[in-house]
This record gives structure tokens, C-alpha cells and sequence, in this order.
């Protein structure tokens, strides 16, 4: 499948673990954070994700993207974990979102992007609480695509290649979670409207 | 023009994903379609505020440093597939030297040992200034943010009892707001905000035309209130700490005025009911 062939660069990579793995502990500890939503579990979720690369950087092939390989782990790991279980139970991840249809239909009225102009767009986006509480609202497979994607800056390759899917159901998530973004600031931002003088 | 750009499509577009003949279409599309171009361009904002509001959460010293550790330790061991150099076989002297060897192995622990805890003293002092320097310049951004008329403050309110309950179920600790306030100060709202990645309040004050912000966040251990610059960049900052909470003043105004109110704050806390000056 072509999601699973790790995106090769060029140039023999030749680095120890720990020239490899340690400048990535801020972004793996921010994503773990995030996906846990607290400290206790993140610090656990990444010790173990450095102690299962180590076991297995024997099988990590030189010249592969190292950044996609020990995501890939974070997120088996977590998927594993007590925070990833509970969240699995919360909510059925596939069926919510209904990824048969790339493009998906509309989620908020068009109504509500007719009454928005530049000024409020940039209103709801400089509010940086409300934006964080909006992330805060996505399930976790749109949170992290939005984390690999925008926080990370990977491109779509890596991301497939971190969380073992296809390249188009990488697009659609990344779509879904910026319209369900844009539908909480919305909702955030018309609450708070009625609710200050 | 009824077909508009996909979601997909103003998503890949906002990542630099598209192929020459997507960017292409979807160009001859935008200029043509004022509603996908307001679309694009939100999906392009919405990115980079994401990217900013997304790098929150910074590893603690102590795992970076175990992880470091760990990761030296096993590092001379490990290499990946295809570049494994030849083991090297033991020293056929070693026998002969033995027990000089270890000696001399047992000596250069002995002095490794105190060179690295007099390095992690060194540096865990550097850190510790380290953070309270961060949680100064956060304190300060937070203050200086809330003074742009721009920034409406998420509760509006003089009275103690409509800005307390607002902070029910928003934050993991409750506090208590002083009863009266020193002469010239008013309480004028607050927000919730985050402080070294904890939610804290910030309860906003005036003080004449100065106005105070007052942070109070769980007590973490980490960065003590009471060991705060008493100034920095033209601001005061005050803090206090309780056995649950840390609290931390920042204000132009002059300090005398400042201590007042922290004090009024403070002894709110400890149940104090003493009455400000």
C-alpha cells in the first residue's frame, strides 16, 4: 500500500539515536500533551514511545524520515494507552467521521459565512483562549493531523506515513477538522457576543 | 457560479498541497469566486493561528534530562540497520593490568561523578532562573496584551461576587477576592488565561489610572511567586504564595499602592479578614 512505504530522503543518515530522537522531544511532549490532555500521561506516553524506538531503531532504516518513524510509534502508543483507550470509548472514531466522502458536505450553514467579514474572521482567530478551547473540542484524529499538519509543519506524505493511512483520507481529515474549527469559533464567537454588554 | 472549491481543495490549497493542475483550476476559480477567495484566506489565517495556538506544552527539565540520559546511555550501542560498525574484541592486556585497571576505571568514576553534580547543580540553577525569567516575560506579555482597549476582558464586572462564580468549572482551584479594596481601587473583570501551560485568572485591577493584573495559578513547586523581580522593563511585580496558590502582581503603578493590593489579596487567601488600609 502506498501509505506504507516511508517517504525516503536523500543522503545516507548516519546519526545515533540521540541525535536523532532528542531534538524532537519538544514536538512529541506538545502532540502527547494534547492527545492526553495532561502532563502525568504525556510524560508517560513519550517515555514510552523513546523506550519502544530504542528497542526498535534496529528496524528504522537509514535515509527513511525519522520524524514520521517515531510519530508513527507516539501515536501506536497512544492509541494503546489509557488516555488513547478512554478517548476511543468516548468517541467511534471511524463512524464519526464518516470518512467515505472526501470532500463531505458543508458543516456549518453558508448562512453563517455570509454574516462574517474579514474583520470578524480576524477577531475569533486573534483570540488565541478560544481557538485553543475550539482545539480542544476535535476528536483525536483531527487533532492531530491539525498538529502534524499546521504545529509540525509535515506535509501530507510524512503525516500518512506517521499515521498509517492514505494520503486523500490525510486531506479530508485536515478539511474536517479546519470546518469543525471554524464551526466552534463561530458558535464561541456568537455566545460570547450575547453574553457581553 | 454554483460549483465552489472543496473543502479539500481550500485546505490543500492553504498547505501548499495542491498539484500544478489543482492550483491551477483553482486559481482560474478564485479569481472569479469572491466567496472562495474569503474562504481561502480564512483557511490560510485559521493555519497559522492554529501553528501559534498549538505550540503550548513544553517537556519538563526532568523528563528532558532522563530521556537524554537514557538515550545516551544506549546510544553507543544502537545504530540503525546497515551502518553497525565491527565489534572490537577485548584487550588481550587486560588481563595483565586487572585489578590496576580497576583502579584507575574506579577513580575516574569517582571524579565523573562529582564533575557531572557539580555541572547539574550549576545547571539546575541557571534553570531555575531560567523559569522565573520565562514566567516574568509571559506575565508581562499577558499584562501588556490586556491593556489594548482592543482585548475586551471575558468578565466585566466590579463585583467580587459576579467575577468569582464566573471561574467556576474553568479552572482546577478556587481563591478568594478581598472584601474591600484599598482607597482608589477598583476591580475592573477578569480573565482566564494560562500561565507556564496552567490555567490561571487574571483578575484585572485599577489603581488610579494604573491598572494592576493579579495571576493566580495552583502552586506548582516550580517558579515561587515570592522570589519574583521586584522590576523589570518599567513594570513592579509582586507575588505571594499560599500552601494552593501562587499569585503574581504586575503594574506601573508605584509599589506602595501595588503591595496594598497584594496584601488585601493575600490575606483573602488565608482567611485573614484583616481590612486594608
Amino acid at each position: 500500500m502506498p501509505w506504507k512505504q516511508s517517504a525516503r530522503e536523500t543522503g545516507r543518515q548516519e546519526s545515533g539515536f540521540e541525535e536523532l530522537a532528542l531534538p524532537l522531544l519538544p514536538s512529541l511532549y506538545n502532540v502527547a500533551f494534547w492527545l492526553c490532555r495532561n502532563a502525568t500521561d504525556a510524560e508517560d506516553l513519550v517515555q514510552e514511545t523513546f523506550l519502544k524506538s530504542l528497542g526498535g531503531f534496529d528496524s528504522f532504516e537509514p535515509g527513511t524520515n525519522f520524524k514520521a518513524w517515531i510519530f508513527r510509534i507516539l501515536r501506536n502508543t497512544y492509541l494503546t494507552s489509557r488516555a488513547g483507550l478512554a478517548a476511543r470509548r468516548t468517541v467511534a472514531l471511524e463512524d464519526e467521521l464518516n470518512e467515505s466522502g472526501e470532500s463531505g458536505p458543508a458543516q456549518y450553514p453558508e448562512a453563517a459565512i455570509d454574516r462574517q467579514t474579514p474583520e470578524t474572521n480576524l477577531l475569533q482567530l486573534a483570540d488565541r483562549t478560544a481557538l485553543i478551547a475550539a482545539m480542544e473540542t476535535l476528536p483525536p484524529p483531527l487533532l492531530e493531523v491539525v498538529l502534524l499538519c499546521d504545529v509540525e509543519e509535515m506535509k501530507y506524505r510524512e503525516i500518512a506515513t506517521a499515521l498509517e493511512i492514505p494520503i486523500g483520507t490525510v486531506m479530508s481529515r485536515i478539511a474536517r477538522a479546519r470546518v469543525a474549527l471554524r464551526a466552534a469559533l463561530e458558535t464561541q464567537h456568537g455566545s460570547s457576543r450575547e453574553f457581553r454588554p | 457560479m454554483t460549483d465552489h472549491l472543496s473543502h479539500d481543495i481550500l485546505s490543500a490549497l492553504a498547505d501548499g498541497e495542491l498539484t500544478a493542475d489543482q492550483l491551477a483550476s483553482a486559481n482560474q476559480h478564485l479569481a472569479g469566486c469572491p466567496s472562495c477567495t474569503s474562504n481561502a484566506l480564512y483557511q490560510s489565517l485559521l493555519k497559522s493561528a492554529t501553528a501559534r495556538a498549538g505550540h503550548r506544552y513544553t517537556p519538563p527539565p526532568e523528563l528532558r534530562e532522563r530521556l537524554a540520559l537514557l538515550a545516551s546511555q544506549t546510544n553507543s550501542q544502537l545504530q540503525p540497520r546497515g551502518i553497525r560498525t565491527a565489534p572490537i574484541p577485548p584487550s588481550r592486556s587486560f588481563g595483565r593490568f586487572g585489578s590496576l585497571g580497576w583502579a584507575a576505571a574506579a577513580a575516574i568514576l569517582l571524579v565523573s561523578l562529582s564533575l557531572v553534580f557539580i555541572q547539574r547543580t550549576a545547571q539546575r540553577a541557571e534553570r531555575t532562573s531560567a523559569e522565573h525569567a520565562a514566567l516574568v516575560t509571559e506575565v508581562f506579555d499577558q499584562h501588556v496584551a490586556t491593556l489594548a482597549d482592543s482585548q475586551p476582558l471575558q468578565v466585566i464586572s466590579t463585583d467580587r461576587h459576579t467575577v468569582k462564580p464566573w471561574f467556576q468549572g474553568k479552572i482546577p482551584f478556587s481563591f478568594n477576592l478581598p472584601q474591600g479594596l484599598p482607597s482608589d481601587t477598583t476591580l475592573d473583570g477578569a480573565n482566564l488565561t494560562y500561565l507556564g501551560n496552567q490555567p490561571a485568572a487574571q483578575l484585572v485591577y485599577s489603581i488610579g489610572k494604573h491598572r494592576v493584573s493579579v495571576f493566580l495559578r495552583q502552586r506548582s513547586g516550580k517558579a515561587e511567586a515570592n522570589e519574583l523581580p521586584a522590576e523589570s522593563s518599567g513594570f513592579h511585580v509582586m507575588g505571594f504564595s499560599t500552601e494552593d496558590l501562587e499569585a503574581i502582581a504586575v503594574s506601573d503603578v508605584d509599589p506602595a499602592h501595588l503591595s496594598e493590593l497584594v496584601g488585601a489579596i493575600k490575606h483573602a487567601q488565608t482567611g485573614d479578614q484583616q481590612q486594608p488600609k
